[in-house]
C-alpha cells in the first residue's frame, strides 16, 4: 500500500487529493494536511469584502468530505520535510504541528511515498511596514475573515460619505513585487459599484494603485485580444473602463510604507509620493510558507528543495538570464522536484522560473516587478496532472511523470466581476492562451493565440462568474460526478 | 510625460450601442452560452 501526503487543501491540493483518491481507491492511502478546518473559494472573497455575500457562503468544512471520500485529514501545518527519512528509517517524512483544537501544538512525523506541496502563499504583510489588517493600517480580502473586516470598514466609509464628508478609497497592491493584480482590480470595481448603489459615488474618489507598468498588465505582460471583432490591447481596454467608471489609477508604484491614512510609494522614475486615504485595501506580496528540509543526518537542505522565495523548485529552468532570453519552454511541465522524484510542488507553492511581465526597478534599485500570477484554473490543472502522474507511478510503475500542464501551454480565464446583481451585475471576462507568452509559436500576436485570447464586458460575464462560484463549490464538495467539471 | 491618468482621461468611452449590448438580456444570454462553452473548451484543452 502506497501513501501520498498532500500538504495544503486549497485549490490545487484539494483537487489533487480528490483525483488521487478517485484513481487509487481503497488500496492506497491519501492523506491531506492543512492548518484550516475549512475550504475557501478565494475568488468569491471579493463579494464578501463588499458585504454582498456572507463569509459562510465561501467556505465549508473539509472533514466531512474527506471522511466520505476516505481521505485521511490532519488539521495541522507542515513545518519540515525529511525527504531521505531519518537515521532509523529511509522513508520520506514530513513533520507537522497540529492546529486541530483537540491536540493543538502536538508534533508528529508522517511517512510518505509521494508528497505534494500545495501550501499556497504566505501572505507577507510584514514586507511593507503598516500593511495589513492585523498590525497595519489597511484592510485585505485574502481570507474570509479579512474580507469581513474589509466590508465592515467599507460600510463605515459609506456612512461617512452619506453624512456629506468626502472620502478617498485606494485599492491595489501593497508592495513592488506583488501578484494577483486581477483580484485587486476586481475589488476596486466592486467597491465602486457599492458606492454607486449607496448613492454616494460623487463624494468619493476611488484610486487603483498598482505595481503594473500599465493598466491591464495583470502580471502577465498584458495581452492583445479580440474584443467585439477588433484587436485591442488590454491597456486600452482598461483605460476605457476606468474612464467609464470615473476611477483614477496610479501605475508603476512600489508601496514602501503605510502610515495611518497615508500611503508612501516610489515610482519607477524614483519619485517618492504619498497618497492620503480613508479606506485602503492593498494586497500583500506572497512568499513560500517557510517549510524547512533536512537530510538523514539532520543537516539542513532547505536551499536544495526551495528557492530563496520559499517556493518549491520543480522541473523549470531556473538559470539566470536577461528578461528577453526567457521563453515559455523554461516553465515547468510536470511539477516534479529535480532532487526528489517523489516530491511535487503545485499551485502557488512552486517556484516560477521568471517574471512574465518585464521587471523594472527604481534608480535606487527598488523592484517594481509584478510576480507571475498562478490563478485558480492553472492551479487546479496542476493538482490534477500531478495526481494522475502519481497514480500512474503507483498503479502502473511509471518511472517518469506521465501528465503535463505547462503555463507555457495552458490557457487562463479571468472573470473580474465589476459589480453584482442578476440584472445589474457586470464583469470583464478575459481569456488568454497561453498564460506565458510563446513568441516562437505566436510571433505576430505578442506570444498569444489570437483565437482564444479574448475580452468582453457585460452581464453575461457576471452570470458566468456566479455560475463558477456554484460549480466550483459543487466540485470541491465532491458531489456526484464532480470530476466532470473542469478545473 | 503622459501618465496613466492622462491616458484614462483621453480614453474612448463605450458608445450607446455597446452599452445596450452589455445589458441586453437576449444578447447576454447568447454570450453567456458562448462564454461557458469557451471556458469549458479552454479548460479541457489545457492539460
Ligand atoms: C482575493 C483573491 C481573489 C482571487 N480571485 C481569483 C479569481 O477570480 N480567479 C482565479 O483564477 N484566481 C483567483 N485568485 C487566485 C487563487 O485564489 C489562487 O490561484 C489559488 O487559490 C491558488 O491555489 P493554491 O492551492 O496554490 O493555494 P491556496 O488556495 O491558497 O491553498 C493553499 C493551502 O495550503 C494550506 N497551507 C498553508 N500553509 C500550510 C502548511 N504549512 N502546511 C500545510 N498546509 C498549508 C492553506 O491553509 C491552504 O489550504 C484570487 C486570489 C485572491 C487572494
Amino acid at each position: 500500500m502506497a501513501r501520498v501526503v498532500v500538504l495544503g487543501a486549497g485549490v490545487s491540493g484539494h483537487t489533487a487529493a480528490l483525483y488521487l483518491k478517485k484513481r487509487l481507491g481503497r488500496d492506497h492511502e491519501v492523506i491531506v494536511v492543512s492548518p484550516g478546518s475549512k475550504w475557501n473559494w478565494i475568488p468569491s472573497n471579493i463579494w464578501v469584502g463588499v458585504g454582498k455575500m456572507g463569509a459562510d457562503k465561501v467556505v465549508f468544512p473539509l472533514a466531512p468530505i474527506y471522511r466520505r471520500k476516505r481521505i485521511e485529514f490532519h488539521q495541522a501545518k507542515a513545518v519540515a520535510l525529511y525527504p531521505d527519512g531519518d537515521a532509523h528509517n529511509p522513508r520520506g517524512q514530513v513533520e507537522i504541528v497540529y492546529t486541530d483544537p483537540t491536540r493543538v501544538g502536538t508534533t508528529e512525523r508522517l511517512g510518505y511515498d509521494y508528497l505534494i506541496n500545495a501550501t499556497g502563499p504566505q501572505l507577507n504583510f510584514a514586507a511593507t511596514p503598516g500593511l495589513g489588517p492585523d498590525a497595519g493600517n489597511t484592510v485585505s480580502v485574502c481570507t474570509p475573515s479579512h474580507a469581513v473586516g474589509a466590508a465592515k470598514r467599507l460600510a463605515e466609509v459609506i456612512t461617512t460619505l452619506k453624512a456629506g464628508i468626502p472620502q478617498t478609497l485606494v485599492v491595489g497592491v501593497g508592495h513592488g513585487t506583488c501578484t494577483c493584480e486581477g483580484a485587486a482590480f476586481e475589488y476596486a470595481f466592486n467597491v465602486e459599484q457599492e458606492l454607486q448603489g449607496a448613492g454616494v459615488r460623487d463624494k468619493a474618489e476611488v484610486i487603483y494603485l498598482t505595481n503594473e507598468h500599465e493598466l491591464g498588465d495583470f502580471g502577465v505582460g498584458g495581452m492583445t485580444f479580440n474584443s467585439g471583432g477588433a484587436r485591442v490591447t488590454s491597456e486600452a481596454w482598461m483605460e476605457s473602463l476606468f474612464r467609464e467608471r470615473r476611477m483614477k489609477a496610479i501605475t508603476q508604484a512600489a508601496v514602501t510604507r503605510i502610515d495611518p491614512g497615508v500611503i508612501n510609494y516610489t515610482q519607477i522614475d524614483g519619485t517618492e509620493n504619498t497618497q492620503k486615504f480613508d479606506f485602503a485595501m492593498l494586497l500583500p506580496p506572497f512568499r513560500g510558507v517557510g517549510l524547512k528540509a533536512f537530510d538523514r543526518t539532520g543537516a539542513e537542505i532547505t536551499d536544495t528543495i526551495f528557492a530563496p522565495s520559499g517556493f518549491m523548485r520543480v522541473d523549470a529552468d531556473y538559470t539566470a538570464k536577461p528578461f528577453d532570453e526567457w521563453t515559455a519552454e523554461d516553465w515547468p511541465k510536470t511539477y516534479q522536484n529535480p532532487t526528489y522524484a517523489n516530491m511535487f510542488g503545485v499551485g502557488i507553492a512552486f517556484a516560477p522560473p521568471h517574471a512574465i511581465s518585464r521587471p523594472y526597478a527604481t534608480p535606487g534599485g527598488l523592484a517594481v516587478a509584478p510576480a507571475p500570477p498562478r490563478t485558480g484554473m492553472p492551479s487546479g490543472a496542476m493538482g490534477k496532472v500531478v495526481a494522475m502522474t502519481i497514480a500512474d507511478m503507483i498503479l502502473k510503475g511509471a518511472l517518469a511523470p506521465t501528465h503535463h500542464a505547462s503555463m507555457g501551454e495552458m490557457a487562463a480565464a479571468c472573470i473580474a466581476s465589476t459589480g453584482t446583481g442578476l440584472r445589474r451585475g457586470t464583469a470583464a471576462a478575459m481569456s488568454m492562451s497561453p498564460i506565458v507568452p510563446d513568441n516562437a509559436r505566436y510571433p505576430d500576436t505578442n506570444g498569444r493565440d489570437p483565437r482564444t485570447t479574448t475580452g468582453e464586458i457585460g452581464l453575461a460575464a457576471h452570470w458566468v462568474k456566479r455560475v463558477l462560484h456554484t460549480m466550483f463549490l459543487y466540485k470541491a464538495k465532491a458531489y456526484p460526478f464532480w470530476y466532470l467539471i473542469p478545473e | 510625460m503622459t501618465t496613466t491618468q492622462d491616458r484614462i482621461d483621453r480614453a474612448p468611452l463605450p458608445g450607446a450601442a455597446e452599452l445596450a449590448r452589455r445589458s441586453n438580456l437576449g444578447v447576454q444570454l447568447l454570450r453567456f452560452l458562448m462564454l461557458n462553452f469557451t471556458m469549458y473548451r479552454l479548460a479541457k484543452s489545457s492539460h
